[in-house]
This record gives C-alpha cells, structure tokens and sequence, in this order.
C-alpha cells in the first residue's frame, strides 16, 4: 500500500511538472487559434470558439469553396440571424483602416433583406477579382435575441446595437480555424524565411559533418607527426566564448563583400570543434583490429575512413547532425548581425522582426511561433530516440 | 622510399593560400607572402633531390596567380604517388590532409579573430566610417569604469546564481523520480525536454505575451492584473523587503524583477536538456549499489545523498560549467523579451552590450574590448572552477 502511494505521488509531481513545462505551448496553440477579442481578455479563454467543431460546419457553408472560403466575381453569399421583424439590423463592411479592414474587399454589396423568420445579410462581390475574405460589421438591436450564423469574432455595445464584427464573413471552414496562421503566412515571405532556415542548417549539418568526420578520424586513427600540436590547438578554440568571434569575424566578412550572403550564415560555423571531438570520441572507441585487418586487404586510410569508420560511427554523427541542425536553425544572433535583407532574413530573424511589428495581434503572433518550431518538433516525435540519445550523448565523456 | 616532407609542403601550402587572401584583403603584408612562397620554393626545389617527378610540386609557384596551387600541387603530387610512400609518409601525409580542411576553417574563423579581437580592442572607435587611432588599452580603462559594463557584469553574476543552482536541483529531482521506471517514462521525457529543443525566439515571444501586464496569462494567475514584469526594473531584493521596511540600493537590491522574469524562461527552456543528462548520468549508476543500500535499510534520502549525489557529481559539474559558461552568452530570450536592454537597462546582459555596442553603436573596439575581458572572465572562472571543484567531483563509478 506504501509502495501505491509512493507511485502515485511520483506521477502526481511528474504530471504537475510536465503541466508547467508544457503550459506555453498549450498558450501559444490557444492562442494562436483566438480572436483578437478573445486573445485580450483579462480572464483567459481555454478554448477559443474556432476550435469547436460545431463551428466549422458553420464556416464551411460560408464563401465559395468549404474548405479555403473566399468569394468569386459576381458571387454572393448570405448569412442568415434569425430574429424579430422590427427593428431591422444593419450590416456594412468596414471601410476605416484597423483591425478589421480590407481595402480589397472594397467592391463588396451588401444587401439586408427580411427572410422567413429571420435576416438575411446577402454579400455580393461587384469587382472583376475575387478575394479571400470579406471583413463584416452587423448592428444588431439589442432588445432581439442574438443567434449569429458565426460567433463573431468581437462583440462590442453601440448605442442600441450589438456591433458584431468579422474579420472575414467567407471564410471556409480551414480559413475560418486557421485564419490567424493564414494572416501571418501572408504578412511576411515565411517561405523564403524557410528556404533560408533549412538551406543554412543542412548545408552547416553536411559539410560540417564531412570535414568533421575527416579531421576526427586522422586525429584519432592515423599517427602523424604534429598531431598533438594539432589536438591542442584545436582544444585551445574551444575555450574561446562565441561573441568573442561576433565582431572579428563580422569585419573579416564585411571585408570578404560576404555581409547579407548565404556564405554569412554558413561558412564561419562550418568547422564544429565539437563536431571533431565527438567523432573523435566514436572512432577511437572502435576497435583496432578491424582497421589492422583492413589494412592487410591493402585498404587506404581513406577506404578505411569510410568503409569501416563512417557506417559505424552513425550513431555520433546523427548526434552531431542534431545538435549543429538545432543550433542552425534556432540561432538569432548571428542572422541578426550579418543580414540586413529581408530575403536573406532566416525564420528565427522574421518571427523577431514580426513581434516588433505585430503589435497587438497576438493571435498572428503565436500563430507565427507555432509554425516557426513546428518543424523541428515534427522532426523530434518522428525521431524521439535519436534526439534523446543524441542530446545524452553530448554529455558523456 | 624517403622523399620530402610532403605534409610540411602541404601545410604551408595551405597556409600559404590564406596568406595569400589575407594579403589581398589587406590583413597582411606582401612580405609575409614572399617569405612563405620563398620557403615553398626552396622545399619543393630541395625536393628534386628525391627525383624529377617532384618538379611537379613547383606548380605551387603559380599562387600569385591562383593562390589555392599552392596546397592543390601537393596533393596532387600525393594522388599521383602515393602508392609509392613509406607506411610512415602516407600517415604524415594523410592525418595532415584530412585535418587540414577543418584546421584552415577553423585557423580563419576561430584563431584568427580572437586575436583580431584583440588587436581591434586596442584601437579608438574603430567601423566603416573614418580610419582609426591607435589607443593602446585606453578601452580598457574606460570599461573598468563604465557603469553598464559593471550591471552586465552583475546581472550575469545574478544570472548564474539564480538559474544554475534552480536548474540543477529542478533537473536532479526530476531525473531521480523519471529514473524510478516510472510508467509513460516517454510522455514525461518529452514534456519535460519540449521547450529545449523549441526555438529561444519563439518560446521568448510566448513567454512575452504570457507576461503581458493587461492580458498576461500570469497576472491572471497571481491575481496581480496590470503588474508590468518586463518593464518593472526594481530589484527583486528590493521589492521581497520593503514589505520589512528595509531599503536596499544598488547591486544589493538583486537582478530587477524583469530580469528575473528572463532567468524563469531560461530555466523552463533549458531543464529539459539537464534533465536528459542527468537521466543518462543516473542510468549510468549500477543498481547494486542502491539493492546494497537498500538491504542496509537506507532511506530514500540516504541512498540518493551518500550514492546519487557523488556518483552523479561529474555530471553535475559539467552541466555547471555549462550553465556558467552559458550564462556569460545569454542574449536572444533577452532580446525578444525587451529588445531595448529593459528600463534603466536593467537586464543588460554582457552578450547584449557587446551587441549594443557593436552594432548598434558601431562602436567595434569597444565591443571588441568587452569580448576580451568576457574571454578573460571565463577563463579564470573555468580554471579556478577545475581547482576547487574537480578536486570533489567523484570519476569512478
């Protein structure tokens, strides 16, 4: 019976632990998925209205495909409120720059008509293009019960009337649960960000890895003379701090025409001591005889190095290969300094530049965030015992 | 066959090339290349001793118009030849070619700026703009005496004491309890290790909307609606006892309370990364030890102080070093959390102001200056922390 507590305490800290830590990201994915309205509430809304199933159906019949929404040239679409005869409701789309504004969307008619029971607001588009979303106010008398044919994104009290606002009445039902990660994708090249990110990381990853995996093996399985001249230079680096090297080597690259070039992101963090000391490690745990048999058949070093060594060593080199790749693709500082581009901006660099210029928006915001770590936590769940063992590995002597 | 030192040609062939691109972007003078191609000459001539074929090395003599001949004449020489080398010479040659790669990146990218770094410090306002005045250590001196120097300085110190010790003993408690074979061991794992591997932008521009003064998460939670955790610069110290009636100043009154609101992100951030090492540290500890233990009747807390704690030891010193080293470095959760340094720059951190004054200020020998003397810290703190420390850490299992 003892023993049952005990566990059950293990789990009960555990579990409340493994809450906290994982909080943030319950917040950012809530959220990410909120309105503004809902986003900047004083007490906190668990679960965001876009996230009820109940309310994607009511998107999907909302714009011209069920799925993305939007509205075609000369189509139409109505949103129906059931209510009381008198007093009409009024509805317009917002023509004042803010929040809820489009300038596309400029064309739209907007028809109020009495339907059986109820209102019917009809958005026509007039224009010659088609938009992806049409933002919408309705004035609704206050005295008449309030059944929306969406939850409004914000609800506000006018004089008489509920102001009810959308930020898009056509939106699909993907448009409607996604609208803030639609809004952030588009406020920003997040592809171009992207290609960047991973260009950079897997480029420092492979040839990283390639001259590591070089110098590691000559330092650990040939003998040659200044080897140890070599090892504790190469020691001697590792005591040198990284922002000790931020403004040397931002002149030598400004020197160089480099600045704002992928050369800038990747060539100064190409040789990786770490890299070299970790291979090192792996090769020399490997046993003698089988390089000395090997050598018999009249293999070379280099036949050795990647015949014999490299299969074997895959578990340092996926150990290395994470560790560079999140260190790549999670770096601010360095992007920071040596690109001023936009297009040259890495993912980290615009989600910087994003909180900076987002404001309020903080559903885009955490939208934004979501999908910059999405990534490399898909890449965790698909690859957990490496990430794990990988990270462990780093710690080991 | 005895031949040339041919992985001497090739190293100063190598070093050579960079000479040669040195000169060019005017790090060097023209002489240091004459010598260096004078030296290569008169090896490769000397080489012709051995036999004709070595007039092939010559070709290293075009540099001045193809600068990277001079390491691609050896190796070329090698691959035409070197079946015909002593076991002794394919190992000198092989270990020097293999290393080389990653030794030139490295010579250029790592060795060479830190001392670069120092020789900018020793200037006046050095950037783009207008020639600089040699200052001797006139940098220097005005850093020892500049207040902001001295709060970075104190808020890493700060910094070190708040988050390693909390951080430790957060992730020893929580790898004890994970290494107790709890059940969903990888639920827990993965909790707990999520925000490591998450991007520091991304999780800091989470925690900013968590700590926002109006719609915060946590001023919900605390019940302290409109406290400004970002912007509160008053000590924590401070603000623990003047409920006491006793005021602290200065350095006394503790990291403000923004700064510590960092310090909680980055123990959030980085405790699933020493929980895994320590997990591997304590799965690393044989089992007999605690079944011996357990048999003597030791208590939970016995077995973990008199057999964890020192078989744990050399784990914990090097996530100390780590979190010390780390702790000097610390920039991006501060940049995104309050991009101007905070109020009064209270969470200034030594990494910020080199930022600051590097490229904000363009002021590059005076960051250069506070990258040194950061380099110098950490250097000291490194080997007095091996003196006293390693003396009681626990090696053998």
């Amino acid at each position: 019976m003892r023993f049952r507590l005990s566990l059950l305490g293990v789990h009960l800290v555990l579990l409340v632990g493994g809450g906290i830590m994982a909080f943030p990201f319950y917040w950012m994915l809530a959220t990410s998925f909120k309105s503004p309205q809902e986003a900047l509430q004083a007490q906190p809304v668990w679960v965001p209205e876009r996230i009820k199933p109940a309310n994607w159906l009511k998107a999907a019949r909302l714009g011209d495909s069920p799925f993305f929404g939007g509205l075609g040239p000369g189509r139409s679409v109505a949103l129906f409120f059931p209510g009381p005869e008198a007093p009409p409701p009024r509805a317009l789309v917002p023509r004042s720059p803010g929040a809820f504004f489009d300038p596309v969307a400029d064309g739209t008619k907007v028809e109020v008509a009495r339907g059986e029971g109820g209102w019917r607001v009809r958005l026509t588009n007039t224009g010659e293009a088609g938009f992806r979303r049409v933002p919408l106010v309705v004035l609704w008398p206050k005295g008449a019960p309030l059944e929306p044919p969406l939850p409004p994104d914000a609800l506000r009290s006018q004089g008489e009337y509920w102001r009810l606002e959308w930020v898009n009445a056509v939106p699909g039902a993907l448009g409607y649960v996604f609208h803030n990660y639609l809004e952030a994708w588009n406020a920003a090249p997040w592809g171009r960000y992207f290609f960047n990110s991973f260009f950079t990381a897997f480029t420092q990853v492979a040839v990283g890895l390639f001259l590591a995996a070089l110098a590691a093996f000559a330092l650990a399985r040939i003998p040659f003379p200044g080897k140890e001249a070599v090892f504790v230079l190469i020691l001697a680096t590792m005591m040198v701090p990284g922002e000790v090297l931020l403004i040397p080597n931002y002149v030598l690259l400004a020197r160089l025409g480099w600045l704002d070039t992928y050369y800038a992101l990747i060539v100064p963090w190409l040789a990786s001591v770490f890299g070299i000391f970790l291979l090192r490690q792996f090769y020399l745990s490997l046993p003698q005889d089988l390089f000395d048999a090997a050598r018999i058949d009249g293999a070379g070093y280099l036949t050795q190095l990647f015949r014999i060594a490299l299969p074997l060593s895959l578990p340092g080199l996926v150990s290395y290969g994470i560790f560079t790749f999140l260190g790549a693709y999670n770096a601010l500082l360095w992007p920071l300094i040596v690109t001023q581009s936009p297009e040259m901006r890495t993912v980290q660099l615009g989600l910087q530049a994003f909180v900076s210029e987002a404001g309020s928006d903080y559903g885009a915001l955490m939208a934004a965030s979501t999908f910059v770590i999405l990534p490399v936590v898909l890449g965790y769940f698909v690859a957990q015992r490496q990430f794990i063992q990988g990270i462990a590995r780093s710690g080991l002597k | 066959m005895r031949g040339v030192p041919l992985h001497l040609l090739l190293g100063l062939g190598a070093l050579l090339t960079l000479a040669g691109y040195a000169h060019r972007l005017g790090f060097l003078p023209s002489a240091v290349v004459g010598v260096g191609l004078g030296l290569y000459g008169v090896l490769a001539l000397w080489g012709l001793r051995f036999g004709l074929r070595h007039a092939l090395l010559l070709l290293g003599l075009l540099a001045p118009w193809f600068p990277p001949a001079l390491f691609l004449a050896p190796l070329l020489f090698a691959g035409l030849f070197a079946r015909n080398f002593s076991e002794k010479d394919q190992g000198a040659f092989y270990g020097w070619a293999l290393v080389w790669p990653a030794l030139a990146l490295l010579l250029v990218w790592h060795v060479f700026p830190t001392f670069y770094a120092f020789y900018l410090s020793l200037f006046e306002r050095v950037n783009f703009l207008r020639p600089a005045a040699f200052a001797g250590l006139e940098n220097y001196r005005i850093l020892l005496q500049d207040p902001l120097f001295w709060r970075a300085l104190g808020n890493t110190f700060w910094y070190v004491v708040f988050t390693v010790p909390t951080g430790l003993l957060l992730a020893t408690f929580v790898a004890i309890l994970l290494n107790t074979r709890v059940a969903f061991l990888g639920l827990y794992r993965t909790l707990f290790f999520l925000p490591y591997i998450t991007a520091l932008t991304a999780a800091a521009a989470v925690w900013r909307w968590i700590y926002h003064p109006e719609f915060g998460f946590l001023n919900w939670l605390l019940r302290t609606p409109g406290l400004d955790w970002l912007n509160t610069p008053t000590g924590v110290f401070a603000l623990l006892l003047r409920p006491l009636g006793i005021e602290v100043q200065g350095f006394w009154a503790g990291p403000s309370l923004a700064f510590v609101a960092v310090m909680a992100m980055s123990v959030w951030h980085f405790l699933g990364y020493q929980v895994v090492i320590l997990l591997a540290g304590l799965q690393a500890i044989p089992k007999e030890y605690y079944e011996a233990a357990e048999l003597d009747g030791a208590t939970f807390w016995q077995r973990h102080r008199l057999i964890t704690w020192p078989l744990l030891s050399p784990t914990t010193f090097f996530l100390f070093t780590l979190g010390l080293i780390g702790a000097f470095q610390v920039f991006t959760q501060v940049y995104v959390l309050t991009p101007t340094g905070g109020v009064l720059q209270d969470t200034l951190t030594l990494a910020f102001y080199l930022y600051n004054k590097g490229f904000r200020d363009s002021d590059f020998s005076y960051a250069s200056a506070i990258a040194m003397v950061t380099f110098l810290i950490i250097l000291a703190l490194t080997l007095v922390q091996r003196r006293v420390l390693e003396r009681r850490v626990n090696y053998e299992v």
